[in-house]
């Protein structure tokens, strides 16, 4: 026994010191995470716009798409809504109503869907590079950023340009807050999705029909509010969903010129922040699996 | 033995494990009953588990070249995906001192960008500012030598292009540890010189290449050692020479269809193959050597127990029992305090290891054991000691000593490494005041 000890007393199997060596591929802590995808910010914004150009330059318009595709389906929703079924259901300038609420609603379902399969979709960029994997579903809402703002651009000129006219208040501006709370929702939104996903590749067939009830459900194409006049209960529980207090301040601020209800902010502002920090955290949990495809 | 002949390692593997559950068609896999209906629902015949790596111990050290050998499916690339990082295993665990890069066979990063972008992507995926990515840029166009074909979609790329391209972004962030899976088997000659001198400028600047290719021959000309994997086990650790040589004769053999022969050729390998083990000391056993923790078997219970006895000071013999024998166990022959610095151990000068002799000069003796792996010096370590079957290396090397030593003890040493780790250990405590900063400290830096 005591021959195959060396003279430190230790068995004689061969040492080796980790002096100075780390475990691999470890989740970091979540100071050191949110440094190391600061200091990516700069691989996001290529990610993002790399992801874009890949997807528009197969098309022989490129980047006219942006304009085009907002433009195109709302001349489709006028012509379906305003046109044919004449209808504005008791609800004053709907056109500019339903434009507002399909275009908003499209960044967050885009968000939602796109961060589902952000994960598998940056599988060769897994395999290849060590970052901090929240890069994958961060980039995916700033790549739908990128696409909404051409809309909301389109969107404010058919809006100003075609009849109803709406009333032109310093409301206006309240747009913004309500887009970048609707940019954080949606990343902590694609983050969530994004391990979700990753772990129930069954999820992208669900996402199609969460999405479409979230539509309905968030008052996208008529009034909740006179919808669901019968239905106290489920109109209280509606008016917690996020995306409808987003469409309303948008609406209010942007079509009829009238201060929103605070209540609105404060769900918004709460569902923003607290989705943001939950989907993070649940996705830095994570970490470590994501290179299991 | 000074300090040079110990290189700092710069990947350590302890007992990793991984395995897969994989869908599967083999009718013997087919479940019963209740899961046999969920599987008939979800399209699928059975499961099963594939255990693609069985406990491999590995170590690399600065400025090495390893070779990895073996058949497909035999844990070579998922053993790569391991170390870095991209997969966690399902036991063991894998130590780096520098964020590992992993060259893949699929090159294409964005296969509608043009190469350019990708570069521009790559570099800064590593973590690279804008302004360094620019810088690389240069660097990566020489290295690829891709010319005009820089701009063009890197979907549009040859695989050899691709890889070209995926190598020279991969240096561009002057990496210290490369692990190239296959991916540079489809470069062109000219692309070989390139990148050997790429990599010898790494391995120079104390990084470390492990290296996956089926090319014995290319093993051969470019490591220092070589290691053959077979079924999630590491068979053979040595001189890439002997290593490849005999991994070359194996695969010759059932590419021919003797299979009896590769059979006995591997029964032969593996007979001899024992698990190789390692120990890590950890940092802190570096910085406060205190025995306690040296042996691998104490609990931290134990130690908790021993600690709590001292401080009720001296205690009766009669009634401490177990107790006593513990603490007495664990104080050794160990001062307690090491502040002050001791005077290193001296001991008769050993000889150098075989393993290293042959591994530091790969090419000079090169035709004596060519084509004979029998002839050839691998150390192997036999299971059984009676039982020392052609792979042993011939009489002259340490292998009495060896055997000697494993019949007191169980656990079965190579001598050579057994020296290794006297002057390893000597080395550490030499090294202990020093204290070596932790040179990674954020594995995205």
């Amino acid at each position: 026994m005591t021959e195959t000890k060396n003279p430190l007393g230790l068995s004689s199997i061969p040492s080796v010191s980790s002096d100075g060596l780390v475990p691999v591929g470890r989740r970091a802590s979540l100071r050191n995470y949110l440094t190391a995808l600061w200091n990516r910010r700069h691989f996001i914004i290529a990610e993002s716009r790399a992801k874009m150009s890949s997807s528009t330059r197969k098309n022989m318009l490129g980047y006219g798409w942006l304009f085009f595709n907002p433009l195109l389906s709302v001349l489709a929703y006028w012509f379906i809504f305003g046109f044919i079924l004449q209808t504005s259901r008791g609800v004053p300038n709907f056109l500019g109503f339903l434009v507002i609420g399909v275009f908003f609603f499209g960044f967050t379902g885009k968000c939602m869907t796109g961060g589902t399969g952000a994960i598998r979709a940056g599988a060769s960029m897994i395999k290849g590079f060590q970052f901090p994997r929240a890069a994958l579903p961060i980039s995916t809402v700033v790549r739908n950023f990128l696409d909404f703002m051409p809309t909301v651009l389109v969107m404010t000129i058919v809006l100003a340009v075609v009849p109803p006219l709406e009333v032109i208040t310093w409301r206006v501006v309240l747009v913004i807050p309500v887009i970048v709370l609707q940019t954080l929702f949606n990343v902590g939104l694609a983050c969530l999705f994004a391990r979700l996903g990753h772990r129930l590749p069954d999820l992208t067939n669900f996402m199609s029909i969460v999405s479409r009830f979230w539509l309905y459900g968030s008052g996208v194409f008529f009034s909740l509010e006179d919808r669901l006049a019968d239905h106290p209960m489920l109109q209280t529980i509606m008016q917690y969903n996020p995306m409808h207090a987003y469409l309303t301040i948008v609406r209010n601020s942007l079509l009829y010129g009238v201060d929103s209800d605070p209540r609105l902010w404060i769900i918004g502002a709460a569902w923003a922040l607290g989705l943001m920090i939950v989907g993070f955290l649940f996705f830095w949990r994570g970490e470590e699996n994501y290179g299991r495809l | 033995m000074d300090d040079s002949e110990l290189q700092h390692p710069n990947i350590i593997a302890e007992n990793v494990q991984v395995r897969y559950t994989v869908n599967t068609n083999d009718p013997n896999y087919r479940a019963k009953g209740l899961r046999r209906l969920t599987n008939a629902v979800a399209g699928r015949r059975g499961q099963t588990t594939v255990r693609a790596l069985r406990g491999v111990n590995f170590v690399a050290r600065e400025g090495e070249m390893i070779g990895i050998v073996g058949a497909n499916g035999s844990g070579k690339s998922t053993f790569l995906r391991n170390v870095a990082g991209v997969e966690q295993p399902d036991r063991g665990r894998i130590l780096v001192r520098y964020q590992p890069l992993l060259l893949g066979v699929s090159a294409a990063l964005q296969p509608a960008l043009s190469g350019s972008e990708n570069v521009r992507l790559g570099c800064l995926a590593m973590g690279l500012s804008p302004e360094e990515a620019e810088d690389a840029f240069d660097y990566v166009v020489e290295l690829s030598a891709l010319g005009a074909a820089i701009h063009r979609p890197m979907g549009t790329y040859s695989s050899g292009m691709g890889a070209r391209l995926r190598f020279a972004i991969a240096l561009a962030a002057r990496p210290k540890i490369l692990l190239i899976d296959e991916a540079l088997s489809t470069g062109d000659a000219t692309f070989a010189e390139r990148s050997e001198q790429a990599m010898d400028k790494l391995l120079a600047d104390a990084g470390t290449v492990l290296l996956v290719n089926h090319a014995a021959k290319v093993i051969q000309e470019l490591c220092t050692r070589a290691v053959w994997m077979h079924r999630g086990e590491i068979l053979m650790n040595g001189p890439a020479e002997a290593v490849a040589e005999k991994y070359r004769w194996w695969a010759w053999n059932v590419a021919k269809g003797k299979q009896d022969v590769a059979d006995k050729l591997l029964h032969d390998v593996v007979s001899n193959a024992v698990k190789e083990e390692i120990e890590i000391l950890e940092p802190e056993l570096s910085k406060n050597p205190i025995p306690r923790h040296a042996s691998r078997t104490a609990k931290k219970k134990r130690i908790s127990t021993a600690r709590h006895a001292k401080k009720l000071g001296p205690r009766n013999n009669t009634e401490a029992g177990r107790a006593t024998y513990e603490s007495d166990n664990d104080r050794q022959i160990w001062p307690e305090k090491l502040d002050t610095p001791i005077s290193p151990a001296r001991f008769p000068a050993l000889p150098k290891p075989a393993l290293e002799t042959k591994s530091m000069t790969p090419r000079l003796n090169e035709g004596a054991n060519t084509l004979k792996p029998a002839k050839a010096r691998v150390i192997l370590r036999a299971a059984n000691p009676n039982d020392r079957a052609s792979t042993v290396a011939a009489g002259d090397d340490l292998t009495n000593r060896r055997l000697a030593s494993r019949n007191g003890n169980n656990t079965v040493q190579d001598s050579a490494i057994q020296q290794k780790s006297h002057a390893g250990i000597l080395n550490v405590e030499n090294k202990l005041e020093n204290g070596r900063t932790n040179r990674v400290e954020d594995t995205y830096q």
